[in-house]
């Protein structure tokens, strides 16, 4: 297994396209939160509480959970290259046995996910403290539940990962994958945020998990204006909730490929 | 070298209406050079697919050794397959795609260089596989094959894109390895080339075989054309 893993890791570091993640997590990271700091949540339509207090640091913090797309598509790229560019004959050649191959794809890219997360959360860090010291106001909550909520955000950035590699799996084809899971992290899942009948619901889906980590996300609020906040899950559970999803996601990417025809 | 022959019996695949393959069954021996002819579409390629797990039969069954593929210790150090030669990331360099590979089967990455080397492809190895031409292509697929020195080889097309120098290797390389006691599994629809390489002849058309024997035997005082032509009902 090891070895299988070491390979994946080969993979992964003689493309090029690792090289964006660092500057996806300066962007997505460190760039959206100095934005948001600097201007200001008071300064936000509708307006929300300040970077001096703890639900406006929350809230910052949050707009992080946004980004998750990155990693998600990321992720969704770890089986469908390997069908794109049809390298995926020489792979199940090599490893017949092909849960083992897609076991060492989830723990080779759930450690990349992991390490774009710490990146990203170093870099929101460092933003919100520079953007708070620049403007000359207090960040309103401890630095200790500053870097609680970042850890839960960069184990978040891993399971969604790990998210993507299983709906990769499952689909194959790589613009279909890049669309749908794309699509819906990125419009289809806020969009049912403000609708009321899905309020229920909103908490279990990804994003709402995600949300929970910060107790707190960007479309709640303004749904909240709207009227029509849905509550969200305490921390933990949102954690739990986005663990089942990467270990649903996990099983299907073991389970998907092991009939289908490579022809 | 072992001696690991590979064993076909009544293979058989339906791609929905399309019987790509039809009750197949052939025997392919260590130390001599199967010649696998057939038109475009008579079933070749999805009978190598078959044999090497990649295609599930419909019935029937393919042994390499004795075993079924995925059921080989360690497959890629018994057979080493290069079915069509687009298989590569055209970002990977072609020593890093050998390494992947070689790191899936716990090989050094001097063994990588010995199969550059082997192939021919060490000026190339540092260049993106984006900029191969198709015959470095076809001996990057060769040299991903021999990574495991594997005792058997399976060759869909391998002379495809090659330039005359390079079948002339190629033809020089799979004679060396039969030599040694390797099975050597060749698929060629260039009968020209295949009548100068293969100890063995099988014939498949329309997903069935429709002659397996040794090359002198089934072309006797004809040529390989001749018979291939006769024996597909293209001189009736």
């Amino acid at each position: 297994m090891n070895r299988l893993i070491r390979a994946e890791m080969r993979r992964l570091l003689s493309t090029r396209l690792w090289r964006w993640g660092p500057l996806a997590a300066l962007a997505c990271g460190g760039g959206l939160t100095l934005l948001l700091v600097l201007i200001g949540p008071e300064r936000f339509e509708p307006p929300m509480p300040g970077v001096e207090t703890a639900a406006g640091v929350r809230i910052v913090l949050s707009a992080v959970g946004l980004t998750v797309l990155v990693p998600a598509l990321f992720g969704a790229l770890a089986v469908t290259s390997e069908y794109r560019h049809r390298t995926i004959g020489h792979t199940f050649l090599f490893a017949p046995k092909r849960y083992r191959v897609l076991a060492a794809k989830l723990a080779a890219y759930a450690a990349a996910g992991a390490v774009y997360g710490v990146l990203v959360a170093v870099a929101v860090a460092a933003a919100l403290y520079a953007g708070a010291a620049a403007r000359g106001v207090p960040v309103g909550v401890s630095f200790g539940e500053v870097a609680a909520m970042l850890s839960g955000q960069a184990a978040a950035m891993a399971a969604y990962t790990v998210i993507g590699v299983g709906f990769g799996a499952l689909v194959r084809n790589q613009t279909a994958t890049l669309i749908v899971l794309g699509g819906y992290l990125y419009m289809v899942e806020h969009a049912l945020a403000l609708v009321p009948g899905f309020n229920a619901v909103y908490p279990f889906l990804p994003g709402g998990a995600t949300a929970a980590l910060t107790e707190s996300s960007l479309m709640r609020e303004a749904a909240a204006a709207a009227g029509s906040a849905p509550t969200l899950l305490p921390p933990l559970l949102g954690a739990a909730v986005l663990l089942a999803y990467a270990l649903a996601a996990s099983l299907a990417a073991v389970t998907a490929p092991m009939r289908r025809d490579v022809t | 070298m072992t001696p690991v022959p590979i064993e076909v019996r009544n293979l058989a695949k339906r791609f929905g209406d399309v019987e790509a393959v039809a009750g197949v069954s052939f025997d392919a021996r260590p130390g001599r050079v199967t010649g696998f002819l057939g038109p475009n579409g008579s079933g070749k390629t999805t009978t190598l697919r078959m044999l090497l797990g990649l295609v599930a039969p419909d019935a029937g069954t393919a042994r390499v050794g004795g075993r079924a593929y995925r059921d080989l210790p360690e497959p890629a150090r018994t057979v080493g397959a290069a079915l069509e030669a687009d298989g590569f990331h055209p970002g990977r360099t072609g020593r890093d795609h050998l390494r992947v590979y070689a790191a899936m089967l716990g090989l050094p990455d001097a063994r990588v260089d010995e199969v550059l080397a082997r192939t021919g492809l060490e000026a190339a190895a540092g260049r993106r596989v984006g900029g191969y031409s198709t015959g470095m292509r076809q001996r990057l697929n060769l040299a991903t094959a021999i990574l495991g020195d594997p005792a058997v080889l399976v060759l869909d097309e391998p002379t495809n894109g090659l330039d005359p120098e390079g079948i002339a290797w190629l033809r020089g390389f799979l004679r060396e390895a039969a030599t040694e006691g390797r099975t050597v599994l060749v698929a060629s629809h260039v009968l020209a080339e295949a009548e100068r390489l293969v100890d063995d002849v099988l014939i498949m058309h329309r997903g069935g075989l429709v002659a397996a024997a040794p090359l002198a035997e089934l072309t006797g005082e004809a040529n390989l054309e001749t018979v291939f032509l006769d024996r597909i009902g293209a001189l009736a």
